[in-house]
């Protein structure tokens, strides 16, 4: 099926790409680490304080890391006018939209798992019966941050002041998975029993299936003339 | 050739602007003036009657500025544009107003300045929404993308308020137990004319505001065709197309 | 083939008027030439003809397909060849030729891989990034994309630039072997002595008019 084919190989071009150069990655990680490092001496933190701020800090260091990406997402597409080839093919531009928020989901959530572990040796964590929870937490989220930051990717790529419209753009409209992502990040490190934070992951799992639609069916609007 | 939707807000503006300062001015009276003070909250109370239009004509113009963008989508007129573009700057006057009148009650009320209260937050967030909206329009260069680019936005930001407001009210039973409310106070048939007067005053303001907005848009529009038309006279010669080989 | 009538272009909602009325055709098996000076146009019209613009007024057809209301026929009808290359840097000659084919819905064998980069001599730059290719070297996988995607109709934007000899060759062997089955393909160009051996008809585009002229006049005196 044409469809399917389209979205594994613009994945696969993403990949492959950042695989060659380890651009977009390396930046991402540094900068996690950075924001990790300037919040552990912002907060001196006792193990009690600790439990309470962890998950702000981790998402607020994985929302802006994911920025990032998401940012480079299109920006790397303005080499050679691959955008312009992009906007004539007569590939299905929802599949070319999929293939890119794939790409993207992937980069983030490689990065937040080779960060949690940072988190839990700096901040003392203790997550080991709760990481299948965790992760799922993880991905739920970044994928709300990808669907709608794919696609805002793709409409600031092509303005001025392009890199901070990204941010400004997508985090009024992420705080519901803000919202979400921290609840349910705190409840399981807590080691709190699902039913107490369980709405939120069904929140999350809402906000990921109206926003990939809408941004499927938006992003036509935004690549097409 | 002037477009029809602007020849009809030149028809009615006049009438528009007439009636919303006529609700004004009896709403203001009967709000600030006749309506009896509450028993909890005493004179502050009054400011409800602004705070409230404001907030209610802020979604009506996020509303307009929804459909306005649905429109535009499917017809592409560049008028529908140009009354979206007026919708959210509007949009986002009465929704800083609101904020601004909500700060305002809450801090006598209950001695503090901002309530972490879903609708303050979702009306917060509605804020930066449509700064974001705005900015975008700022620089976006080619005008036809831009009215493309913002009429997405405004859908998507249209979606996500009521998500917005759903996980603040989580968020906010978990962890201000207070009754910390917008709501606190109790409807009377005294209370609720002036409020319904005002509502409607606002709402014609807004009405009018946008019809005249949308004119200077338009207008503006016009101005820049024109300034292009012009320089374009000097790219596409009239008088022959000066063939090479001198026929 | 490609069937234009009163085209006109205005950028931002009808604006600065690039060209109006344009109307012309070219035919299934026939190589058009445009020329014109700097500005006049040309790559804007290939662009609108690719689908990239929506002009303001008049319409286009690519084989009997609008080009406004049918536009993903035409996309996948059309192959437009333009100053940017549409390469990926980080891939090699292999990988952007199947990506590129891979948007068109085509799954290209190894064989036919390896047949189009023989032809088009990328040779020893065939396992390196395209980021290490240079302007002509990118402007030949160019070719060999073409030649494997093989459309009906081809829109060239100053096909010769950054080519060497053996490649100016290589392009118009190109053009003719497609023009012999049937393509129709609509080229700008500077360059009038390459353009004159393959064209069939000529155009200029200036101040936003368009005049014909034969392929005689064209090689023997400027032509604006």
């Amino acid at each position: 099926m044409p469809f399917f084919r389209v979205i594994r190989w613009v994945a696969w071009k993403d990949l492959v790409s950042e695989i060659r150069s380890r651009e977009t990655i390396s930046s991402m990680f540094f900068f996690a680490l950075i924001v990790i490092l300037v919040f552990s001496f912002s907060f001196s933190m006792d193990q009690e304080a600790a439990r309470e701020l962890i998950a702000g800090i981790i998402w607020v260091a994985f929302a802006f890391t994911g920025i990032i990406g998401l940012g480079k997402s299109f920006a790397a597409e303005l080499q050679n006018d691959c955008l312009e080839h992009l906007q004539i093919s007569p590939a299905p531009k929802g599949a070319v939209y999929l293939g890119k928020l794939a790409a993207n989901l992937l980069f983030m959530l490689v990065v937040e798992v080779i960060l949690f572990p940072m988190f839990v040796i700096f901040f003392n964590l203790d997550v080991v019966e709760e990481l299948p929870l965790l992760l799922l937490i993880f991905a739920l989220a970044t994928l709300g941050l990808s669907t709608v930051g794919t696609l805002f990717s793709a409409m600031t790529v092509h303005i001025r002041a392009r890199e901070v419209m990204l941010p400004i753009l997508l985090l009024p409209l992420a705080v519901p998975v803000m919202i979400a992502a921290v609840e349910a990040t705190r409840g399981a490190l807590n080691g709190l029993p699902l039913s107490l934070y369980g709405n939120w992951l069904q929140l999350l799992a809402v906000f990921d299936v109206v926003f990939t639609v809408l941004s499927f069916w938006a992003f036509e609007w935004i690549i097409d003339s | 050739m002037i477009s029809a939707m602007i020849k009809w807000m030149q028809r009615y503006e006049g009438w528009v602007g007439g009636g919303a300062a006529a609700c004004l001015i009896v709403g203001l009276y009967l709000g600030l003036v006749a309506s009896p003070p509450d028993y909890y909250q005493g004179e502050v109370v009054r400011i409800m009657y602004v705070h409230v239009p404001l907030a209610q004509t802020a979604m009506l113009a996020y509303s307009v500025l929804f459909g306005g963008s649905l429109w535009y989508l499917w017809k592409r007129d560049p008028v529908v544009d140009n009354m979206c573009h007026a919708a959210a700057g509007l949009s986002a006057f009465f929704t800083a107003g609101a904020l601004i009148t909500g700060s305002i009650w809450a801090k006598p009320t209950w001695n503090t300045w901002w309530t972490w209260d879903a609708r303050l937050v979702s009306f917060a967030v509605m804020f930066l929404i449509l700064a974001g909206y705005l900015m975008l329009r700022t620089f976006v260069d080619d005008p036809e993308r831009e009215a493309r680019y913002a009429a997405v936005l405004a859908i998507i930001g249209f979606a996500d308020l009521p998500i917005v407001h759903f996980s603040v009210e989580w968020w906010r039973t978990l962890h201000q137990p207070l009754s910390i409310s917008m709501r606190g106070v109790s409807m009377s048939g005294e209370i609720l004319r002036p409020l319904i007067i005002m509502g409607i005053g606002f709402s014609a303001i807004f009405a009018y505001m946008l019809m005249v907005r949308t004119q200077m848009l338009y207008l503006r529009r016009l101005l820049i065709a024109k300034k292009g038309r012009l320089l374009s006279q000097a790219h596409l010669s009239t008088a022959g197309s000066g063939s090479p080989s001198g026929t | 083939m490609i069937a234009i009538r009163g085209l006109a272009l205005g950028k931002s909602h009808g604006h600065y008027r690039v060209f109006q009325d344009l109307s012309f055709e070219v035919a299934a098996g026939e190589c058009y030439a445009l020329f014109g000076p700097n500005g006049a146009g040309k790559t804007t019209l290939l662009r609108v003809l690719a689908t990239l613009y929506r002009p303001s007024n008049g319409r286009f057809e690519i084989m009997g397909h609008d080009g406004v209301a049918e536009k993903d026929v035409v996309r996948a009808a059309l192959l437009l060849l333009a100053h940017g290359s549409y390469l990926y840097d980080e891939l090699d000659a292999e990988e952007n030729l199947r990506f590129a084919l891979a948007l068109r819905g085509l799954a290209p064998t190894d064989r036919q891989i390896k047949l189009v980069l023989d032809r088009t001599a990328i040779g020893a730059f065939a396992d390196l990034k395209v980021r290490f290719y240079s302007a002509g070297m990118k402007k030949r996988l160019a070719i060999a994309k073409a030649m494997l995607i093989r459309p009906q109709v081809l829109l060239m934007d100053e096909p010769y630039t950054s080519l060497d000899e053996a490649g100016m060759r290589l392009m118009n062997q190109y053009i003719r072997d497609i023009v012999k089955e049937g393509a129709a393909v609509l080229m700008t160009t500077h360059d009038r002595l390459r353009s004159a051996e393959v064209a069939q008809r000529v155009g200029v585009l200036d101040k936003g008019r368009l005049s014909h002229i034969t392929v005689d006049e064209l090689a023997s005196h400027a032509v604006f």
